[in-house]
């Protein structure tokens, strides 16, 4: 087993991870609808710019650049797509299907840099959210706890998994299964033998979590109480402000047209 | 039935915590009973310890008892199951929860809060414990086995042993009147284990009912009685202490009986000794001959066949990581035994996978049969060295066990016919042949292991490196991979174990090398390897009392079947 853990969450003492659960949730949310919401360029990348800020004072642009392939990825490929098969303007470049346009790239250059942003927000607050935090904010603004705690296990299971496919893989080469040099349809076939005991133990250790779960009391209805006494401070106002005016600013800009291509 | 007096001692009186009349259980889709008509009164604040081969239905017995069976599991129940005194037939998990606890062998599943005095807080969040008595007995629980001074750290990065440990507290800061621990020391080294059972003695004072699921007897020895089941039945029934000197009764029913009194019971000693010394006197007093009989000479010479592994000043470090391998020189000769210890982290696993290129050396070289690892294709070294994980379901994925093992070989490209004719002379050979055409999840996990090695085998490596190939398995399934593993090594191929079980090693290896934070802390023959004043603290190796016996005799090998020996020989 290795040394470094595949969590997301960095321990820091002050700073970001000491906000309340729900601060960080609402703010999240708050960034997500805004980035939705915008389409301009010009309205997208003042977030990604803030993203990228918080990211630097919480000690998460570790985590960025830990996942910077699929970061880069999901931007290449969201761009490379649109691009080429951005149906509306004057191509530049028409080839059969292929027609590159001006509109085009600006519009591929927005979405790609869109759902990257999108990604970065959702790292930056796994980054500086507890699960347990994240599970108490969902309850906080509503949603049953244990949907809620359903929700935020997934979140924790997925390193989990990610470091038993590691293993599988690793026990199979043992076996001579090579990936170098063969076709799409082999390759699939490949894949067989590690999705089989990957799955299944992922079943097993699902079983075994709800059985340990079940008698613990996950069952039991009504009358929880929580560990933590997660207490707002004079920050969580702070950010509170921050957020509410990103909101109000993202709002009146999305009203008036201006966050629109 | 022999039921002695602790058998009988109720430590509060009033009715038994757990009484179970004529209870059977056939799990759904399997036609033989993994329960058969079990009676079972265990009396308030007793230690039971339940052993028993493989499928005997001992874990069964402890769901049945915890209530995940049926609450998780379905079959069909027959009989009638009292908890406290009252019918809990129709009860579930969370009926009974914080009640009764079950700590498993996997704890890994049984983790799931990023902190550890949040992990043990959990079921008291559940039962809405207000927040400062909630404070006091986590505390309190975290305490009892141990783990004070731990309560931010977060679970993933505790040892095997820790995480063990937490388990038991999060189950203990319910409070619970009934608690269920299945194999708990299993997945766990030497340290892990000592660690646990520490835990467990400690619990013993608190009162509980506690049922200790085991296939070690040193884990059973804490208990105040032991039931012993086999094919779902109750086949002993009687104090601890009196069925663990039973060495013909253990050994029939799967469990390796304690060294001491599989040495009395074959030197026919008048009783089992209690401790070395004890052992020691009742041979020079009740049979001289071995004492004084002349020493075997012992096989030290090396063989001089050349090396198929060769590493030379290894470095490695996991990404991100502190290094884990700090200049590694070691060369494996062929047709060797050898025995890979070494304390928990020490970098013998990641050294072991470097062996067949399934790590690569950041600094120094890795050459096997002559040839760099660097950028050698996966099947020509798994051709060469034959690497088997620890869990077997780590690899198990083919429809049938045939199929299974012809995996390798088709990787290497052979034709066919030379995959089929490999598939069924391998199975053979490990005893599989009978289920060659069964699904390999209906195996059970001794044959699993068997199954492993032998998916390995097939690509006919020269050399075998196995990470602790006998977990988890009874006695006869240790058997059955130790003697495979003597008969290949008999014909040629050299064995490199990374094994925690020190009777194993005394038994099998020739060879022992120590890794000791990333270096070779001890390398050369077993012999030299138990005389050295410190590797086998080092190793974290506590030598079972025979091998003691045995040096004080002055009688060589230096282990159990070194006397056992003699006294064939003429003692």
């Amino acid at each position: 087993m290795n040394d470094v853990s595949l969590g997301l969450y960095i321990e820091r003492s002050g700073g970001l991870q000491r906000l309340h659960p729900t601060t960080k949730l609402v703010a999240m949310l708050t960034l997500f609808t805004a980035v939705f919401l915008s389409d301009r360029i010009a309205a997208i990348a003042p977030l990604t710019l803030a993203v990228a800020l918080v990211a630097a004072t919480a000690g998460a642009t570790r985590n960025l650049w830990r996942l910077r392939l699929l970061l880069l990825m999901v931007f290449a490929m969201t761009f490379v797509l649109w691009s080429l098969f951005y149906p509306y303007g004057e191509p530049l470049v028409a080839w059969g299907p292929v027609r590159i346009s001006a509109p085009g790239l600006d519009f591929a250059t927005g979405t790609a840099l869109k759902l990257t942003t999108f990604l970065c927000v959702g790292i930056v607050f796994l980054s500086v959210t507890k699960i347990e935090e994240f599970a108490y904010a969902l309850q906080r603004v509503g949603i049953p706890y244990k949907l809620a705690f359903t929700i935020t296990l997934t979140f924790r299971l997925v390193p989990v998994f990610l470091d038993s496919a590691t293993s599988v893989v690793q026990a199979q080469r043992c076996r001579g299964l090579d990936f170098a040099g063969s076709g799409p349809i082999r390759r699939l076939r490949l894949y067989v033998p590690i999705l089989v005991p990957v799955f299944i133990g992922a079943l097993r250790r699902a079983d075994g979590m709800a059985i340990a779960l079940e008698a613990r009391g996950f069952q039991r209805v009504g009358g929880r109480t929580s560990l933590a006494p997660y207490v707002a401070s004079r920050a969580d106002a702070l950010a509170a402000i921050a957020v509410a005016g990103l909101a109000a600013g993202y709002g009146w800009l999305w009203f008036s047209g201006w966050t629109a291509r | 039935m022999a039921l002695g007096s602790a058998t009988l001692r109720d430590r509060s009186g009033g009715d038994p915590a757990i009484a179970l009349h004529d209870v059977s259980f056939t799990y759904a889709g399997q036609t033989r009973p993994a329960l058969d008509h079990v009676d079972l009164h265990v009396p308030r604040g007793q230690i039971l310890a339940v052993m028993g081969p493989s499928a005997a239905g001992k874990t069964t017995l402890g769901k049945l008892i915890h209530r995940s069976i049926p609450s998780f599991h379905r079959g069909t129940i027959a009989g009638r199951i009292e908890l406290f005194g009252a019918d809990g037939t129709d009860l579930g998990v969370a009926d009974v929860a914080g009640r009764v606890a079950l700590v498993a062998q996997d704890f890994e599943s049984q983790l799931f809060s990023t902190n550890v005095l949040q992990e043990v807080a959990f079921g008291l969040e559940q039962m809405g414990v207000e927040r400062a008595a909630m404070r006091e007995r986590a505390q309190r629980a975290l305490a009892a086995v141990g783990l004070a001074g731990f309560e931010q750290r977060d679970p993933s990065t505790l040892s095997g042993g820790e995480k063990q440990r937490l388990s038991i507290a999060a189950s203990l800061a319910m409070d619970p009147e009934i608690l269920i621990f299945d194999e708990p020391t299993t997945d766990l080294d030497p340290e892990g284990k000592q660690e646990v059972l520490a835990s467990l003695v400690a619990l013993r004072a608190g009162g509980k009912t506690m049922i200790l699921i085991e296939h070690e007897t040193s884990a059973a020895e804490i208990a105040d009685r032991l039931v012993l089941l086999d094919s779902g039945r109750i086949v002993a029934d009687g104090p601890a202490r009196e069925l663990l000197s039973r060495v013909d009764l253990l050994e029939r029913h799967a469990v390796r009986p304690p060294e001491l009194a599989t040495l009395a019971h074959r030197l026919n000693l008048l009783q089992v000794p209690a401790s070395i010394d004890e052992a020691v006197d009742a041979v020079r007093r009740e049979r001289p001959m071995i004492a004084r009989s002349p020493s075997p000479a012992t096989i030290t010479a090396a063989r001089s066949a050349p090396a198929p592994i060769v590493l030379d000043g290894v470095h490695f470090a996991y990404p991100g990581g502190r290094e884990v391998l700090d200049g590694v020189s070691l060369s494996i000769g062929a047709g060797e035994y050898l025995a890979l210890l070494g304390r928990n982290g020490s970098g013998k696993t990641t050294l072991a996978k470097h062996f067949n290129g399934l790590l690569q050396p950041q600094a120094g070289s890795v050459r096997i049969a002559g040839a760099s690892v660097v950028d050698a294709p996966p099947a020509e070294l798994a051709a060469r060295v034959g690497y088997v994980f620890q869990n077997p379901d780590l690899q198990i994925f083919a429809d049938t066990v045939r199929d299974e093992v012809r995996f390798g070989p088709e990787n290497l490209g052979l034709a066919p016919e030379a995959v089929d004719e490999r598939a069924t002379t391998t199975l053979q050979a490990v005893g599989l042949a009978a289920v060659a055409d069964e699904d390999p999840f209906v195996l059970s996990k001794g044959e699993r292991q068997l199954l492993a090695i032998a998916s390995l085998l097939a690509m006919r490596p020269q050399v075998l490196v196995l990470d602790e190939p006998t977990t988890g398995l009874d006695y006869v399934e240790q058997r059955r991979v130790l003697d495979l593993l003597a008969a290949l090594n008999g014909a040629g191929m050299a064995i490199v174990m990374i094994t925690h079980t020190p009777w194993i090693v005394l038994e099998c290896a020739r060879r022992a090398v120590v890794v000791d934070s990333g270096r070779i802390g001890f390398d050369g023959s077993l012999r030299d390897f138990l005389a050295s004043p410190t590797a086998p603290e080092h190793a974290n190796f506590v030598a079972p009392p025979g091998s003691h016996v045995a040096r004080r005799l002055g009688v060589e090998p230096w282990s159990l079947d070194g006397i056992l020996g003699h006294a064939e020989d003429g003692g």
